[in-house]
């Protein structure tokens, strides 16, 4: 079960396990996104190279216009996942 | 286990389901199971992408030996893919130049430990190999 919706201080919250099936669902929500924003990982417990991709799209549409995602709460799995990736290079991750 | 999921990106949750009854079955825990999780969503969806007209379903093998973890996926009617051969994606690269292409094969790659890959009677047989640790089971 995968979850998208935004927080009371404007943060994207994920939760449940973010796949290929859930591009559209996780589109819907990031391509709304105009300014620099937080995406808390807390209770997201798996990402496929499918939503590496979504993050991807939406940090190089934001830097176009001198903004960003930053990615807060990351452990465990999506960790990995982003160490992998070298999402280091590209991310403020925290 | 074996078991055979249409070719659907709806059928990676029932996919994912049959690696839980395994992984619980077999006691093997949730880092090599969030790696499976991994490894079979990334090949799944690519069988889908490369071959998207194909009608034949799609099978998966999961096998345990002593101290490591086997995952065979199994296309059929399909052109040969050896992932071994395809290129990494360049990750150094800056965020203008970085492509999602060939991520989904790399992290694979690197979340196990063997891949094999063999093609015969127009069937493409990927097996994955993962050591267990003592920790993981």
């Amino acid at each position: 079960m995968f979850d998208i919706r935004m927080g009371d201080r404007g943060e994207v919250l994920l939760s449940g396990r973010f796949d290929a099936a859930q591009v559209d669902k996780a589109k819907a929500v990031f391509d709304r996104l105009v300014s620099t924003t937080a995406v808390d990982f807390k209770d997201l417990n798996y990402i496929s190279s499918a939503g590496l991709g979504v993050l991807m799209a939406t940090q190089k549409r934001l830097k176009d216009s001198g903004q960003e995602l930053k990615l807060r709460n990351v452990s465990g799995h999506i960790r990995d996942v982003f160490t992998i990736a070298r999402f280091d290079l590209i991310f403020d991750i925290k | 286990m074996e078991k055979t999921f249409k070719r659907d990106i709806g059928s990676l949750e029932k996919a994912f389901g049959f690696i839980d009854e395994f992984a619980a079955k077999e006691q093997i825990g949730n880092s090599v199971r969030r790696s499976v999780y991994l490894a079979v969503d990334e090949l799944f969806t690519n069988m889908i992408k490369y071959h998207p007209a194909n009608v034949n379903d799609i099978t998966i093998v999961l096998e345990r030996e002593a101290d490591t973890m086997t995952i065979t996926l199994i296309d059929r009617d399909v052109e040969p893919f050896d992932i071994r051969e395809r290129e990494d994606p360049n990750l150094s690269a800056s965020l203008d130049e970085r492509k999602p292409g060939g991520l989904g094969l790399y992290l694979t790659k690197n979340v196990v430990d063997h891949i094999e890959y063999k093609y015969h009677n127009r069937s493409s047989v990927i097996t994955l190999t993962k050591k267990l640790r003592r920790d993981d089971v």
